[in-house]
């Protein structure tokens, strides 16, 4: 059988933790900035105070609503020949993080400043990997202006990767962009309706608020379906309690009510039950992703999401190690275990380190090999007469032949492959045989698999009429002001001149 | 007569150790009625001054921190003694001083906040108990604080420091704004700016033109002090 999942609550906790979501839903209510989202809701039955923004959402409500969240969905690459499916009992592994700095031997801290060649470095080692199936705008490049982050990545991705691209919900305008530039990608709106190609990032701010910039994205992706990741990211002790089940609790509340405002947007839209939460350490006050307690919320989740039949999505191979050392493969593992045990349905933050702050693409290919080594794990031992394998017992333990072993018997070679996982970076040589090869450790081994995908890469190749539109679009991106922000998302009262698609409502 | 005087001085002495001892007391237990009570019966009875209240408050904080650093205490109580401090000083004693027309002592005074689109708040939070802890004035604005409002504080209460934080990505250019606006304003000189936040770094906080960077709020601390020098 498949490994049993770790489970954190009993039937009973489990109810006891929706129970005390649900009073805090429609009791408290969750904070919510953005009118037009307070409005919609209010249209579908929640209770909107407008004048503190808070948003009660009765049960009836919530239980109709979340039964448009779909359990499974798929996911596609820039042309389409790559997919992967998110559902409620398989695993799958992508990045995410928020690194804005990249490991680096060659600088005296050990690390510098990520840039846009970074970035793409990390596209296309994500495009060759066996594991990961994702890769998301991460590695922040300190070099391109922020408001054209969204757009410049975008072409970076059509160009370099045959798998989906993950981006956060900036607003409604930057969204906006995303969606019609994956447009001009995939053909038309409905293709990419069809075959959603992004994966949207929204985080709800704990304790139980909805900040204006992410709702206004979160309504654009779910406008074009895109699957969105809903992860609070609370710490225990600080911005929700310190009780790992009150977290729990809390979270779970913004979890739901934002699941609810996903299918008030439009019903039927994917989203994953999310975390990224985990605690604050009493002694710094800084949070702590290396922690075996984010395990636990981690675990938390998942077995929540089950219980309302929506694909989980959790951090893995968190470190706080600012070094690729001992501390750092120790937590890595242990969270990416614990998650992957849990039955997380995507697992994130591959590649990074230092609380997700630091990138490292040694790192993204030995995560790799550690997504391989967990999901045969979960894979369990699968027990049948064949596997069991009494006859080839019988018959090698009784063979005239001295010596005679297992190796060269075809039921080894039949199961090998499926039973045995085959890492492709720990080193099992003999000594000998290592020093012989170099000697060198796992970093360097990573080193060299990262030089060798970057050495062999090539980049797709595109359409000529679709690449000049996309750097038409990317131009016209390139000429809009910080203010133009502003007022696209209500944060100053303005008119803008948008792209294709938005409407602005002057009602802020 | 020397002896009386050495005599009233021991009973001085032995007044402000209880004092103290009864004021760090409450401090740790959080009695923030308690501390606000006592400090008023000692000012109503003439047993302290107001200024030197505040110089016993002080000597407690430094304690209660220096218990912080050598983890003998965690960080919600440190806060919790702080916040405790904080509300004394605010009811009781700041208005005692300015009845008084005494000027308040101080290590400085530091506007920070949460830059414009980020709503995040512990770490620039607890920058904010670090250095009230450490005797400085803090007015703390709260999260998506503009360039103006951040700017028309300082200049309301004479502030020597601007600390500006950011938690996202996608907000840190905001931090940039702000020095841009004082520079438009011709204050850029009047302030030291400082900034922090995970994504910040020392880089850029030079090419954002800030007067520093911390990592961490006792980083923080460090970084003020030297620059106030």
């Amino acid at each position: 059988m498949k490994l049993k999942k770790v489970e954190v609550f009993t039937k009973d906790e489990l109810e006891a933790i929706h129970d005390a979501s649900m009073t805090l839903l429609s009791e408290v209510g969750i904070k919510i900035d953005a009118q037009e989202a307070r409005d919609i809701l209010k249209e579908n039955g929640a209770i909107v105070d407008d004048t503190n923004y808070f948003v009660k959402f009765p049960e009836s409500m919530v239980k109709e609503k979340l039964k448009t969240v779909p359990d499974s969905f798929k996911l596609y690459g820039p042309d389409g020949s790559f997919s992967f499916e998110v559902n409620t009992q398989q695993t799958q592994f992508g990045t995410i993080g928020t690194p804005v700095k990249i490991y680096d031997p060659s600088e005296k801290k050990g690390v510098r400043k990520t840039m846009m060649e970074d970035t793409i470095q990390q596209i296309k080692v994500v495009d060759c990997l066996e594991n990961i199936v994702c890769s998301h705008i991460d590695v922040w490049p300190n070099d391109v202006s922020y408001i054209t982050i969204h757009s410049e990545c975008i072409y970076q991705w059509v160009k370099n990767t045959k798998k989906p691209y993950g981006l956060g919900c900036l607003g409604r305008l930057a969204s906006q962009d995303m969606m019609n530039m994956a447009s001009i990608i995939v053909g038309d709106d409905d293709e990419l309706i069809k075959k959603p190609r992004f994966i949207g990032f929204m985080n709800p701010t704990s304790p139980l608020h909805l900040p204006v910039l992410m709702t206004n994205g979160f309504e654009i992706f779910a406008k074009y379906k895109q699957p969105t990741i809903i992860a609070p990211e609370a710490l225990a002790g600080a911005s929700a309690p310190v009780t790992l089940a009150g977290l729990l609790t809390q979270t779970n509340a913004e979890i739901i009510g934002s699941a609810v405002l996903s299918q008030v947007f439009n019903p039927g839209t994917p989203i994953f039950f999310g975390t990224v939460s985990h605690i604050t350490d009493m002694r710094t006050g800084n949070s702590a992703m290396g922690s075996v307690e984010m395990g636990l919320i981690t675990a938390g989740i998942a077995q929540l999401a089950r219980h309302y039949n929506i694909p989980s999505r959790g951090p893995g191979a968190g470190t706080d190690s600012k070094l690729l050392d001992l501390q750092n493969g120790y937590e890595r593992l242990q969270t990416l275990m614990l998650a992957a045990q849990a039955g997380v349905n995507y697992i994130t933050c591959a590649g990074t380190y230092e609380a997700t702050l630091v990138e490292a693409l040694e790192l993204l290919v030995i995560d790799d090999d550690l997504a391989g080594m967990v999901k045969r794990a979960i894979e369990g031992i699968t027990v049948n007469e064949d596997t069991i394998g009494l006859d080839v017992i019988k018959k090698v333990a009784t063979s005239d032949v001295k010596g005679v072993n297992f190796l060269a018997e075809n039921h080894t070679r039949k199961h090998m492959k499926s039973e045995l996982y085959m890492p492709r970076l720990a080193n099992r040589a003999r000594r000998s045989t290592w020093i012989k090869k170099g000697g060198i450790d796992i970093v360097q081994m990573a080193r060299e698999k990262v030089n060798q995908i970057l050495n062999e890469h090539q980049p797709n190749e595109l359409d000529t009429q679709m690449e000049a539109q996309l750097k038409d679009y990317m131009k016209k991106v390139r000429e809009r002001s910080f203010d133009d922000y502003r007022k696209a998302e209500g944060l100053m009262v303005d008119s803008v001149t948008l792209p294709d698609g938005i409407e602005i409502r002057e009602d802020k | 007569m020397n002896i009386s005087c050495n005599k009233k001085k021991v009973k001085q002495a032995v007044n402000i150790v209880s004092i103290k001892e009864k004021i760090q007391g409450l401090v740790v237990e959080w009695d923030t009625d308690g501390l606000k009570d006592y400090c008023r019966s000692l000012l109503k009875n003439n047993e302290e001054s107001a200024s030197d209240l505040l110089k016993i408050i002080g000597d407690v904080m430094k304690f209660v921190g220096d218990q912080f650093e050598e983890e003998e205490i965690f960080l919600p109580e440190l806060i919790g003694s702080a916040e405790t401090v904080k509300a004394a000083i605010d009811e009781v004693l700041d208005p005692a001083i300015r009845a008084s027309g005494e000027e308040k002592e101080t290590m400085g005074k530091v506007v920070i906040g949460t830059v414009e689109s980020d709503v995040h708040s512990i770490g620039k939070d607890l920058v904010g108990s670090f250095l009230f802890s450490n005797g400085f004035e803090v007015y703390n604005l709260g999260v998506e604080v503009t360039a103006d409002q951040f700017i028309s504080k300082a200049e309301e209460v004479g502030a020597n420091v601007i600390g500006l934080s950011s938690l996202l990505t996608m907000s840190m250019d905001f931090q940039k704004e702000v020095i841009e606006e004082l520079k438009k304003r011709g204050l850029r000189d009047k302030y030291k700016v400082i900034v922090g936040g995970a994504p910040t770094s020392e880089d850029w906080a030079e090419k954002i033109g800030a007067d520093g960077w911390a990592d961490d709020a006792i980083e923080a601390v460090e970084l003020i002090k030297r620059i106030l020098k």
